[in-house]
C-alpha cells in the first residue's frame, strides 16, 4: 500500500477527492432540495486533513451540541460516515418537515430526531451512491445510528475507530444556500487506508 | 477560566501541584483518569483513546489505556505521589453510536474502560469513583486545590465524583 495514512495523499488525489465530493455533494443537495422541496445551491466542497483538534475547532466547539449521524461502509470500501447537523442546518430541515424551530437541541423529541436521523441518512446514501457509480466500487450501507452529543464527543468516535491506522480525519464541507442563508453542513467520508489506496488505484491516480 | 487551567488534549496527559484546575473536553469513548495525592495536592488527568499500544515503538504513549497509565504513575511517582493515598477517579467510556445488526461497533468505550481498571488493579490502585459507560459525552475537570473532581454532560445537571 502506498498511502499509509490520509495526510500522504498528494495535491493531485486531493484534487480528485475534491471533484468527487463536488459531485457527490450536490447529488445529496439534490436529495434534500426534493425532501424540503426548495431550491438548494452549494459551494464547491472543500476537503480537508484535519487532525481531531483541528477538525473540531473547524466545525465549531468542544462541548457545542450536535446531532449527527453515523453510517457504515462495507464491502469494496470500508469505513464511517458521517454527517453534522449545526442548529441552523436542523432547523432549516425540521422547519419545513414538521413546523418547528428549536433554540436547543435538547428541546426535540424523538419524533424530531428521527426526521434528522432520516435527512442525514438521504444525504449519506445519495452521496456514497455517486461516489460509487464514479469510483466503480460497491458499496454496502448500513442502518443509520444518530445522536446528539458535544460534538468533540461525536468526533472521537471517527479517530478511536480509524485510531490504529491514522490520526486525521477527512472532511468534507461545502456550504448549502437555503432561500439565501448558507447553512453549515459537515459530512465526514473515513475510509480505512487501504479502501483508500483501493479507491486512488482504481481513479488511476496512484 | 482561570490563569493555572491545564487543557488536555486527545491522547494526553498534564499534571501540577498546588492550585489550578485541570480539564479535559467532551470525552466520547475516551476515557479520562484523574490521578490526586491530596498529601502533596498533586493532580493528574490523562486522557486515552484506545485500550492498548500494539506497535511498541509508537511514541504517543497517553493515546493508550495501558502505555499511558504506566507513564502517567511513572511520572507522578517521580513527583513523590504516594500510592497508598492517591485518590483515582475515572470517567467516560460511552457508546455514541449503535448500529442494529452489528453489536460490537462502539463497543471501544467499554472495552478502554476494562482496559483502564485491568491496568489499575494490576498496578494496586483503587477506584474511588467513576462515571463510566452510557451513550453521552462528558468533560471532566480536577480542581489541584481541593481533589475535586467535576463531570458536565449536556442537558444535565454537574456532577461530582
Amino acid at each position: 500500500m502506498r498511502i499509509k495514512s490520509y495526510e500522504d495523499m498528494n495535491l493531485q488525489e486531493l484534487d480528485v477527492m475534491k471533484e468527487i465530493s463536488s459531485i457527490g455533494t450536490s447529488h445529496a443537495a439534490t436529495a434534500l432540495s426534493k425532501m424540503l422541496q426548495k431550491e438548494i445551491r452549494i459551494t464547491i466542497p472543500e476537503v480537508s486533513i484535519l487532525g481531531y483538534e483541528e477538525a473540531v475547532d473547524k466545525m465549531g466547539e468542544m462541548e457545542e451540541l450536535v446531532a449527527a449521524t453515523l453510517v457504515q461502509m462495507s464491502n469494496e470500501v470500508n469505513g464511517l460516515m458521517l454527517f453534522i447537523f449545526k442548529m441552523d442546518m436542523a432547523n432549516a430541515v425540521l422547519e419545513k418537515l414538521i413546523g418547528k424551530r428549536y433554540e436547543s437541541f435538547t428541546d426535540m423529541d424523538e419524533l424530531d430526531y428521527s426526521a434528522l436521523e432520516e435527512i442525514g441518512n438521504i444525504i449519506i446514501c445519495s452521496y456514497v451512491n455517486a461516489f460509487t457509480k464514479l469510483v466503480g466500487v460497491e458499496i454496502d450501507l448500513s442502518v443509520p445510528s444518530s445522536t446528539v452529543n458535544m460534538l468533540g464527543g461525536i468526533l472521537t468516535v471517527p479517530i478511536a475507530e480509524g485510531g490504529y491506522e491514522t490520526d486525521k480525519l477527512m472532511y468534507i464541507n461545502a456550504e448549502f444556500i437555503v432561500d439565501g442563508v448558507s447553512l453549515s453542513d459537515g459530512l465526514l467520508m473515513l475510509p480505512d487506508i487501504k479502501s483508500l489506496n483501493n479507491i486512488l488505484e482504481k481513479l488511476g491516480v496512484s | 477560566m482561570a490563569e493555572k487551567d491545564l487543557k488536555v488534549g486527545i491522547g494526553d496527559m498534564k499534571f501540577t501541584r498546588g492550585n489550578g484546575v485541570i480539564i479535559t473536553y467532551a470525552l466520547g469513548s475516551c476515557i479520562g483518569i484523574t490521578m490526586y495525592d491530596p498529601g502533596l495536592k498533586l493532580g493528574g488527568l490523562l486522557h486515552i483513546m484506545l485500550p492498548s499500544r500494539v506497535d511498541p515503538k509508537d511514541p504517543k504513549v497517553f493515546k493508550y489505556a495501558d502505555s499511558g497509565l504506566n507513564e502517567m504513575i511513572r511520572k507522578l511517582t517521580a513527583f513523590g505521589m504516594v500510592k497508598s493515598r492517591t485518590v483515582v477517579k475515572i470517567a467516560g467510556g460511552a457508546k455514541m453510536f449503535s448500529i442494529s445488526g452489528n453489536a460490537d461497533f462502539g463497543n471501544i468505550g467499554q472495552r478502554n474502560a476494562a482496559m483502564v481498571k485491568k491496568i489499575l488493579a494490576e498496578q494496586h490502585f483503587r477506584i474511588s469513583a467513576e462515571d463510566v459507560g452510557g451513550s453521552h459525552a462528558r468533560t471532566m475537570l480536577l480542581n489541584v486545590a481541593t481533589g475535586d473532581v467535576v463531570i458536565r454532560s449536556a442537558g444535565r445537571p454537574e456532577k461530582h465524583l
